[in-house]
Parts: C-alpha cells; sequence; structure tokens
C-alpha cells in the first residue's frame, strides 16, 4: 500500500487555550481532491494553518503524516519546502516586496532544498508569465508589492499563481472562492485544475458548495466542532447546500 | 573655546558625544607627520554620470572633475563665514549649544567649499565626496559646504562621507568628523540634497546643517545614515518665503553596536510653507537608533501644511529607538500630521513568507528591505539610489542571497 500524501490521526489544537480542534481525523491520498466544508467557528481555517505552521497554535493532542513524515515537527518553511502550500483566505499585504521577488525567492528556496541550482532569470521570467497568462493576470502585477492594494479577487489569483509557480504536492486552499465573481471563480477553479495530478493531492476548504463545481471532489468532509461530523461523495456538497448545516450538526 | 553640547542637553539626549569630546580638537590637517595623500589612496566610489566630482581628505581639496560651467569654488575658512551668514539669513554664531559644532567647524576648519548657482541657470549637478582618514589621535575633520541656489536654478547636490585608511589593515581608522553645510535656496529655486554617510566601523560622524529656503522654492533632501561607530546630524531648515517646501527623507540602519542620533527642526515661518518628512530606521543587534523631528509653525505661516512619517523597526534583541515627533504651532489656520511607530517585524507577514518556504532570516531581511525601501525609493538618481541599496542590502543579513538588488 502507498504512504498517504496527507494523514491526519485524532488531532486536537488549541488557540488562546479554546478548543478549536477535537480529534480531527482525514486521509489525502495521491491523485485526489479533498473538500472540507462546515459551518463558521467549526475550524476550517485553524485546520489550514496547523497544517501549515503558523505559530499561537497548540497542538494538544494526535499526529499528523505528510507523505510518511511528521508534519508537526517541521518548521513552517521546512513544509513549504517539502512540498505544502497553502492558499490564504485572506492573503496578507506586504508593501515595498515585489510580487517577482517573493515568487523568485520561494522558488529558489525549494529548489535549493532540492539540490537544484537557482533558477535562469530569464526562464523564471518566462514560467511565470505563462502561469500569469493562465490566471489572467496582467505583467504589471510582478512589479507591485505582493497583494499590496489588490482587489479581493486578485489576491486570490495570486495565491493560485503562486501555487503554480511552486508546484506543491499538497495544496490546502482556505476558502479561495470566497469573495470571487463567478468569472474570477473559473479563472481560479482552472488554475486548481492545471495542477491536479496523479501524485498531488487538494484539499480545498469552502463555506459554498458552488467551487465543487468546477473543481469535482473526490470526498466531501463536514467539519463541526473541531472534528469531521461527516463524509461523503460529492453530492455531500449538494445535500448541504439544501439543507444547511443544521442537519449534520444535529446527527452529530 | 565653544564648549560642546552634553547628554543633558535638550536636543541632545541621544547622542553619542565622548568620541568628540575624547579626539584631539585640532585640523587633523594640520599633523605634518602623516602623508599626503592623493585621489587613488582614498577608495573612492564609482563616479556618477553627468556629475561633476569634488574629493576633500580630511577636510581639505585634493581632486577634481571640473565641469566647463562649475559653479564651485574653494574658500580659505576664514572668509566664508561672514559672507554666507548674510546669505543664509541665519546667525551661525548664535549663541544656542544646537549650534556650538557648527561653530567649532567655523573655527577649526580651514578650508570651505562653496557652491553658488545663478539665477535661473540650467540645471547642474555635482558631487561632493568627503573622505576621513585622520586618527582621532591625529585632530578631527572639519570639512564645510556651502550652497546657495540662484533664483529659480536647479541644482542636485550629492554629498558623501567616507572613510579610507593609508592601507588596508588600517581601513578602519577611528576618525572624528565635525561636518557642517551651510543653504540656501532663492525663491523658485529646486535643490536636491543627497547625503550618505558611509564611514567605516570605527568612524565618529557628526555634521550640522543650516538651510533657509526662499518663496516657492523647494528642498529636497534624503539622507542615509549607515557607517561609523557613531553619528549625529543635526539640521535647521527655516522655511521663510511663502510656498517654501521641505522633503525629507532620512534611511538609517544600526547595526552591531552601531548608535545614530538625529535632531531635525523645520521652522515654518511664512504663509503656506509645507514639509514632507520620512523617517525609516532599523535597529538591529544592540543598535541605537533616535530621531527627534522637530516641527515650528509660526503665527504668520497661515494654511502651513506638514506631514510627518516617522517609523523605526527594532530586530535585535538589545535593539533601541526612539523615533519622536515634536510639534510647536503657534496659529490656528495649519494642517499637522504626524505619526510615530517603533515595533518589531509584522508576524502575519514573515508568516506569509515562511509558509512560501523562504528561510527565516531572509524572510526578515525580506521586511527589513521593504520597510526602508519608503525612505530609499526617493533618492533621484538612480545609480546613486541603486548603491544605496546595494550598501544597505549589505547591512541586512542575507538581502543579497535573494539577488533582491540586481532584479529588473
Amino acid at each position: 500500500m502507498t504512504t498517504p500524501l496527507l494523514k491526519i490521526e485524532n488531532l486536537s489544537a488549541t488557540v488562546g487555550g479554546k478548543k478549536v480542534l477535537q480529534g480531527l481525523t482525514l486521509t489525502v491520498n495521491a491523485g485526489e481532491v479533498h473538500a472540507i466544508m462546515g459551518p463558521n467557528g467549526s475550524g476550517k481555517s485553524t485546520l489550514s494553518y496547523v497544517l501549515a505552521g503558523r505559530p499561537g497554535y497548540e497542538i494538544t493532542g494526535g499526529r499528523v503524516e505528510f507523505q510518511g513524515k511528521d508534519l508537526l515537527a517541521m518548521e513552517a518553511e521546512e513544509r513549504a519546502r517539502a512540498g505544502l502550500f497553502l492558499g490564504f483566505q485572506y492573503p496578507v499585504e506586504i508593501p515595498g516586496v515585489n510580487n517577482v521577488y517573493l515568487l523568485k525567492a520561494a522558488m529558489n528556496a525549494k529548489r535549493k532544498a532540492e539540490g537544484k541550482s537557482e533558477v535562469d532569470a530569464y526562464e523564471f521570467l518566462q514560467l511565470v508569465r505563462g502561469k500569469m497568462k493562465l490566471m489572467q493576470m496582467d505583467e504589471s502585477f510582478l512589479s507591485r508589492g505582493v497583494n499590496e492594494g489588490f482587489s479581493g479577487g486578485e489576491k486570490k489569483r495570486n495565491e493560485i499563481l503562486q501555487m503554480l509557480v511552486l508546484e506543491p504536492t499538497l495544496a490546502v486552499l482556505d476558502e479561495t472562492d470566497s469573495g470571487l465573481d463567478i468569472d474570477a471563480l473559473k479563472v481560479v477553479a482552472r488554475g486548481v485544475k492545471t495542477l491536479q495530478s496523479a501524485d498531488r493531492g487538494v484539499l480545498l476548504i469552502t463555506h459554498y458548495q458552488r467551487l465543487l463545481d468546477h473543481i469535482v471532489p473526490d470526498q466531501v468532509h463536514v467539519l463541526a466542532r473541531g472534528r469531521i461530523a461527516r463524509s461523503g461523495g460529492k453530492e455531500l456538497a449538494h445535500e448541504l447546500e439544501r439543507r444547511g448545516y443544521d442537519w449534520v450538526l444535529e446527527v452529530a | 573655546m565653544t564648549a560642546l553640547p552634553t547628554n543633558r542637553d535638550e536636543n541632545w539626549r541621544y547622542a553619542n558625544l565622548r568620541p568628540l569630546a575624547r579626539a584631539r580638537a585640532d585640523n587633523a590637517r594640520a599633523d605634518n607627520t602623516r602623508p599626503e595623500l592623493g585621489p587613488h589612496d582614498l577608495n573612492l566610489p564609482r563616479s556618477l554620470d553627468g556629475f561633476e566630482r569634488w574629493v576633500f581628505c580630511d577636510g581639505r581639496f585634493v581632486a577634481a572633475n571640473p565641469s566647463p560651467d562649475s559653479r564651485v569654488q574653494l574658500l580659505d575658512a576664514r572668509n566664508a563665514g561672514e559672507s554666507f551668514a548674510a546669505l543664509l539669513d541665519a546667525d551661525l554664531a548664535a549663541a544656542g549649544v544646537d549650534f556650538s559644532l557648527a561653530r567649532i567647524n567655523a573655527a577649526r576648519g580651514d578650508q570651505v567649499v562653496q557652491i553658488e548657482v545663478a539665477d535661473d541657470s540650467p540645471a547642474l549637478q555635482l558631487e561632493l565626496v568627503f573622505v576621513a582618514t585622520a586618527p582621532a589621535a591625529s585632530g578631527t575633520s572639519y570639512p564645510r559646504a556651502q550652497i546657495v541656489a540662484g533664483r529659480n536654478s536647479r541644482l542636485t547636490v550629492i554629498e558623501r562621507h567616507l572613510t579610507a585608511g593609508t592601507g588596508a589593515a588600517d581601513a578602519d581608522t577611528d576618525s572624528v568628523i565635525n561636518a557642517a553645510c551651510d543653504v540656501s535656496l532663492r525663491p523658485g529655486a529646486v535643490l536636491e540634497h543627497i547625503r550618505v554617510q558611509c564611514g567605516g566601523a570605527r568612524t565618529s560622524h557628526f555634521d550640522t546643517l543650516i538651510a533657509n529656503v526662499g518663496e516657492n522654492a523647494t528642498y529636497r533632501l534624503r539622507t542615509t545614515t549607515l557607517g561609523g561607530l557613531t553619528s549625529r546630524t543635526t539640521a535647521f531648515i527655516k522655511l521663510a518665503g511663502r510656498g517654501a517646501r521641505c522633503e525629507f527623507g532620512a534611511a538609517i540602519v544600526a547595526n552591531g553596536t552601531q548608535t545614530h542620533d538625529m535632531f531635525v527642526e523645520i521652522d515654518h515661518a511664512a504663509p503656506e510653507t509645507s514639509t514632507r518628512e520620512i523617517f525609516r530606521g532599523i535597529a538591529n543587534d544592540r543598535g541605537k537608533l533616535a530621531f527627534n523631528g522637530k516641527m515650528i509653525v509660526r503665527e504668520n505661516a497661515h494654511g502651513a501644511d506638514s506631514d510627518q512619517s516617522l517609523r523605526s523597526l527594532l530586530t535585535g534583541a538589545g535593539a533601541e529607538a526612539a523615533a519622536r515627533p515634536q510639534l510647536e504651532i503657534y496659529t490656528d489656520k495649519v494642517r499637522a500630521k504626524h505619526g510615530a511607530t517603533t515595533g518589531k517585524l509584522d508576524e502575519q507577514m514573515l508568516f506569509y513568507l515562511l509558509s512560501r518556504g523562504i528561510d527565516r532570516p531572509q524572510a526578515q531581511a525580506l521586511l527589513q528591505w521593504a520597510f526602508i525601501e519608503d525612505a530609499v525609493s526617493l533618492v533621484p538618481v538612480p545609480a546613486l539610489r541603486q548603491e544605496i541599496e546595494q550598501l544597505i542590502a549589505a547591512r541586512l543579513n542575507s538581502v543579497n542571497s535573494l539577488g533582491l538588488v540586481d532584479l529588473p
């Protein structure tokens, strides 16, 4: 049996003393797309931050393996270089750091970890330009500060652009669909589909079903009170859209 | 002899004055036991296209490549002071302790470089390079520049302060510099004044700047303070004519045990005068920096408009920063905006960069870079700006390895 891409076992975490994750178990295999849905405050964003290694979360139980390695023992930057990518729900604005600097530094960090030489400047620009075209982003974005003055939709596209440049093994996308109009949603979905392959996995964290019309998940999970309350196929998302979350919470 | 200020004096609380007090006060040029240095001994930076360059060693002229229409002349210090005081509408002999270093400079210095641009003259660009070589035991360097920008003239002056030893082993000499600069802008003049202080690790740099800005003239002053064991800049800028404007930007990095202190007073003494002031300082390791930005708005300065943005970043456990806006406003009809913050690196920004796989030291350096770039980007000469960026990059751990400076 092959090693799962991501194996979360009985994970519990607190933030500021408050229990947010309470025994969450989830496995994502290579080639799979999983969607995590759930009401506000169910722990969706906490899960994404805990996976990415954001400080401020205390792990109180359980373990997480990423490609068989102990993910929680790794620093945030090591996780990224090992192939984990977090698409932020609220991407941070960093005035003064150009997008192109960030992309290049991130790409070279990953290449260095893989024992490769730094990317050639020309090849790098060609690569980035190609991905930007796919994301329908103007080249002027390259010389602008990271997310500085970007609209909500532009920030989300920029997240997906970074993902496409870094080519992660596992992409965790935290409400990448929120705040997008239908055209932007299609562009984002196209970006994610470009990345999909037999050896990669995607964890889509979303509040709404509509993204799942464009990226069809293999499994849908409902997160409630810090654990998976229910799992099913893509039809579960439709049921949630129709009936809301309350019935799942009642059953749980 | 004029007494030195002390830390008990109001505007001098943060300055490290010990090296000045300890150094021999005689003009370093008077020490005949030291060899005469030529321009080739001085490790000069690459010259800039379109700029005529004047090079000074320990306050005295050594070389120049003047342009045919050069407006630069060298004056004997004994004759320079009084004629200029009249031009400046400033009393250089003022008794206040804030001017005592300038008075000492006038008394001890032997040469003044004067730039006088005629009314309506075409744009002129020049660079003054002051190199300190003398050890403190030999004496103190007293460079002095006087700049007069005539009516509606356009002038760019780069003022650099460097240190060079007489040999490699001597490169970090403990030179002490007490520099002075007097500036007068006639009505409608625009002066870009770019100062770069990049002395060696053991240098102590002190300077006093006095400027008088006439009607509808614009004084753009961009300072970068990087070098030396310690530095102190004292600046008095008087917006004397209606519509006079000052745009001031300071970028300062204090590494190791460096102390940088800057006092800048901008006096709005006429109606509709305006100021834009940006200070960005980074204190690493056990570095200390202080910026005191004083704004005075006189009773008659109706419609004055001042804007101060003072920000310091602390990145070392033992680092200290004090950036203070200080306002003295004597009329109601003004706009005065000021903000001062001292903080650490933004944790959310840091995590965002880490989550992209960037090393922590690199991520920190990148954020420091972004922080100070606000002020550096104001330097209007691209080749010099790039040089300053490289100097700063070399001081911020591993920015170089990101290849930031050479990117398109």
